[in-house]
């Protein structure tokens, strides 16, 4: 079973227990979320559509934002569904590898397992709103029209962005412990400066450029683009996006291998 | 032989003081642009930095097959070793070497999780251990009928108690296919069936040629299990080598230290009314000599000191000799009868003398009482007073292996008859041995 050789490296496991050793961990975020609730993974689906309520009487009825001719429900529910999964990961993410610090302290195992865990069980929070989604599409008898052929390309990159900003805090966190606020009500904030409760096209000129520093803007734009109004995305502001989020998530990547030594000693 | 551990000028330096914020960060790069030291204060939280060496330049091999015991004062480095052999942490500096799938047992039940139930947290415990799903099905039942623990191994382990608790996670370990593992201290939880079975299956893993290393402060277990002994003093190694010399010089040095102790022991565990109370008891042998260790057939003398604050009729005094491992009461000798009834008031002293103690080499702890002269109300109850411990024949530290059950040894007679055939007497009930 294993080399029995000399070694100053820890010992490799094989991806079969690295797997399930993710997909225990994942197991037990989502049973310790929803066992003992009443709705389950309901409460999924309750965050985006009650943001989506009160988007739609603050920013379409009070605000009068425009939505480019879909209806505004399904433009700000199609966006909120990516947003909170990438919130929520990065929020619990964030105290993850604090919050298990005692198997950290006591036996070795690839200490990313337990950020991506909590990205892995937001997975199934994404996979229930998306449910919710598709019936919104048939409420408001929206067209698929194979543009929608290019979802897969927006998780992704959702998937290496959410991925990538949560190695990052995990890891910062744990030796710098107010990063924890900062991401709390920095996400907060960021939802705002997300094109999600607006279209992109609603941010004057001189704004655009922040906009589209936000790798978010590519992401949640072009979903938007091919979901709800079946169009061609803006390829421009997916390419920026994308090139940020591919920079992100390597950084991230090395920030994270080269300190998980020494969790066990700070945590 | 090939080496399954190899460690090489290892230094561990360790931070303290609480978790650092970004305000700290920016505090310390100042002063380290301003070539001040390390050690910042910060005007509202205090000292915030101190290094402190938990390993300093450490080296040494262990052989594949080998049973090492680690020893050593609190602090003095153990546990930071396993932790570079699990791969926990990391050294400041120098490599640490490994040979295998290490699996480590580091305080309770790691990566247990309270709301799951045993099962789940078996199979997340072996997963975390490297097992995969498959594996774990195969050796499920023998993990859960070793740790006995079948009637509760679908109850949340938030209900168990430490001992089973510790007896899981051991169970867990010793499943998970190890080449080398690394035990700390987790025998101390669990009764004493337990103990023997898990020290049982650490002395089968070192049998079939996989390598243990036990940290303990029980050298009668050290001494068991162990062919070599390294001793950690202060984060450097004072000793390694065999194990009899090395326990020996160790013994020795905790022993000065444990009749030092004699007198703060008394002050735990006190119950009753107070009127009469022990000062002091110290232990000695026949010849006067104050003493922690005494042999089979010693004389042990008991001489207490106690001071009664009023007048008391009668007092009698109890003393009790329990087995540490087992809680069991040898023997009590108690004054009661025994013409020294009198009445006391201020300081006085009561000797209690055990001519040939017959008792095997274990660890024994005294449990004393002052009592009125029925038996009824207590003056003065000392559940944990001093302990000694009884040594064997052997020489040196071979006398602290016992092999063998009991706690007393009891003078016995052997008639042996070789090829008697006992004929059938329907008068008299004979105890059968045999199949039926």
């Amino acid at each position: 079973m294993s080399s029995k050789q000399l070694s100053d490296k820890p010992e490799r496991i094989s991806i079969g227990a690295y797997f399930e050793l993710f997909m225990n961990l994942t197991r037990r975020e989502v049973k310790g979320r929803y066992s003992q609730s009443l709705f389950g993974a309901g409460w999924a689906i309750a965050q985006p559509l009650a943001t989506m309520a009160v988007f739609t009487l603050v920013f379409a009825r009070l605000g009068k934002i425009p939505s480019g001719g879909a209806p505004y429900p399904l433009f700000a529910y199609a966006a909120l569904v990516p947003w909170f999964f990438f919130s929520n990961s990065v929020m619990s993410g964030t105290m993850s590898l604090v919050t298990y610090r005692n198997i950290v302290t006591k036996t070795y195992f690839p200490r990313e397992i337990v950020p991506l865990a909590q990205v892995g069980s937001r997975l199934v929070d994404i996979t229930a709103a998306s449910g919710l989604y598709v019936l919104l599409m048939l409420y408001y008898q929206l067209a698929v029209t194979p543009w929608a052929a290019l979802i897969p390309l927006f998780l992704l990159l959702l998937l290496l962005f959410t991925v990538g900003v949560t190695l990052a805090t995990s890891a910062i966190n744990v030796f710098y412990r107010d990063v924890n606020p900062v991401v709390q009500i920095g996400l907060q904030l960021w939802l705002y400066l997300t094109p999600v409760a607006y279209p992109l096209s609603a941010v004057p000129d001189r704004y655009r450029p922040f906009f589209l520093l936000n790798p978010l803007t590519g992401v949640v734009e072009g979903l938007r683009a091919v979901l709800v109004f079946g169009r061609e995305p803006e390829w421009g502001v997916v390419a920026i996006s994308a090139g940020l989020i591919v920079t992100i998530f390597i950084g991230a990547l090395i920030l994270f291998k080269s300190t998980d030594k020494y969790f066990a000693d700070v945590i | 032989m090939s080496i399954a551990i190899q460690l090489e000028n290892v230094t561990k330096r360790y931070r303290t003081g609480r978790s650092r914020t970004i305000v700290d960060l920016v505090a310390s790069s100042v002063a380290d642009m301003r070539g001040q030291t390390t050690e910042v204060h910060s005007a509202t939280r205090g000292k915030i930095d101190a290094t402190i060496h938990a390993l300093r330049d450490v080296s040494f091999e262990v052989k594949e097959g080998a049973g090492l015991g680690i020893i050593g004062r609190n602090g003095a480095g153990k546990t930071t070793l396993l932790k570079m052999i699990s791969r926990v942490t990391w050294p400041t500096s120098g490599t640490v070497r490994v040979a295998g799938h290490v699996v480590s047992l580091i305080e309770l039940g790691a990566g247990f999780h309270p709301e799951l139930t045993g099962r789940e947290n078996v199979y997340l415990g072996a997963g975390l251990f490297g097992l995969t799903r498959k594996e774990i099905d195969r050796q499920f039942d023998a993990i859960v009928s070793f740790a006995d623990v079948e009637r509760l191994i679908d109850t949340p382990m938030k209900r168990y108690s430490s001992g089973l608790y510790a007896r899981l996670g051991f169970s867990v370990a010793i499943h998970s296919n190890p080449d080398i593992v690394l035990v700390d201290e987790v025998l101390s939880v669990g009764d004493a069936s337990f103990r023997r079975r898990a020290m049982e299956a650490l002395r089968s893993l070192i049998a079939s040629g996989k390598t243990v290393l036990f940290i303990s402060h029980d050298m009668w277990n050290v001494r068991r299990l162990c062919s070599d002994i390294l001793w950690m003093d202060n984060g450097s190694v004072r000793a390694y080598g065999e194990a009899g010399a090395i326990a020996e010089t160790y013994m020795n040095e905790v022993n000065l230290q444990a009749m030092q102790n004699q007198a703060t022991s008394l002050q735990s565990h006190r119950g009753g009314t107070g009127e009469v109370r022990f000062e002091h008891v110290d232990l000695y042998t026949a010849n006067g000599a104050p003493s922690a260790r005494f042999a089979q057939n010693d004389t042990l003398v008991i001489r207490g000191s106690y001071v009664a604050s009023k007048a008391v009729e009668s007092p009698v005094f109890q003393v009790a000799i329990v087995d540490i491992d087992t809680g069991v009461v040898v023997t009590t000798a108690s004054t009661a009868g025994r013409n020294t009834a009198t009445t006391v008031q201020g300081p006085g002293e009561i000797e209690i003398r055990f001519t040939h103690l017959p008792l095997r080499p274990r660890q024994y702890v005294l449990r004393l009482s002052i009592t009125d002269a029925f038996q009824l109300a207590s003056y003065d109850v000392v559940t944990a007073g001093p302990r000694f411990a009884v040594t064997g024949q052997g020489a040196g530290v071979d006398s602290l292996a016992d092999e063998q059950d009991g706690l007393v040894t009891l003078p016995f007679e052997v008639t042996h008859r070789p090829q008697i055939r006992h004929a059938t007497d329907s008068t008299q009930i004979r105890h059968r041995l045999g199949t039926d």
